[in-house]
């Protein structure tokens, strides 16, 4: 048995699960050391539960793809954003942690977006995945005899 | 539950679980340090433009890295 999806899986989580130790300090410093009123507990449900656990079944996905049909690891990577991006959006608003007006967006009753820089956040986040993919979870599935 | 009860339970558990082969079947870490060592490509330059881009777009608009952070 060679855990084929199972190995998949880990290897796609590794590096959101590491970057979490980065979302909490700086959620952290920007609560308790910037005073800015960010309500950690309900941010940190998405970086903490749902973007791990999406690289690992997006990870399955290019694993489960035959190598005729499947983008480049890092092709396949930048498409994620346009999955999580609206996701994130929903649950933020859900739970109040973003709220759009006449101005631009307020996020995290701490950050105060217009909507020209708004618009960055996207291609930015696209760009940030395609690298993240193609150098770190490539490298991953390579290591693990999966890529 | 006495000693003899939980000598049958005991039993019981063995007689249904079979032993774990824990033992490896071959040293992994020679592997491991084969693949650690083996050359990586290098990076190539239109992705470190894209990483000066996004250092850049963060440089400029510093609002946006609690934005990015909580998609990460």
């Amino acid at each position: 048995m060679n855990y084929r999806y199972l190995r998949a899986y880990m290897a796609g989580i590794v590096v959101p699960t590491a970057f979490l130790l980065v979302v909490l300090v700086v959620f952290c410093l920007a609560r308790f050391v910037f005073r800015a009123p960010v309500p950690i507990e309900r941010v940190i449900v998405f970086p903490m539960a749902l973007i791990p656990n999406l690289f690992g079944a997006w990870n399955m996905l290019y694993v489960a793809l035959s190598p005729r049909h499947r983008l480049s690891i890092g092709a396949h990577g930048a498409l994620l954003p346009f999955a999580l991006l609206p996701l994130g959006f929903t649950l933020g608003v859900l739970l109040g942690l973003v709220r759009i007006d006449q101005g631009g967006l307020e996020g995290f009753q701490a950050v105060r977006l217009s909507y020209v820089h708004a618009v960055f956040v996207f291609p930015v986040l696209v760009v940030v995945y395609y690298l993240v993919w193609k150098y770190i979870v490539g490298f991953l599935n390579d290591f693990l005899g999966i890529g | 539950m006495n000693e003899q009860d939980q000598d049958e339970t005991r039993q019981a558990v063995r007689d249904v679980f079979p032993p774990v082969d824990a033992e490896l079947r071959r040293d992994l870490w020679p592997l491991m340090r084969r693949k650690l060592e083996a050359s990586t490509p290098p990076v190539a330059w239109y992705d470190w433009a894209l990483v000066g881009l996004v250092g850049g777009v963060v440089v400029v608009f510093p609002d946006l890295i609690l934005v990015l952070v909580y998609h990460l």
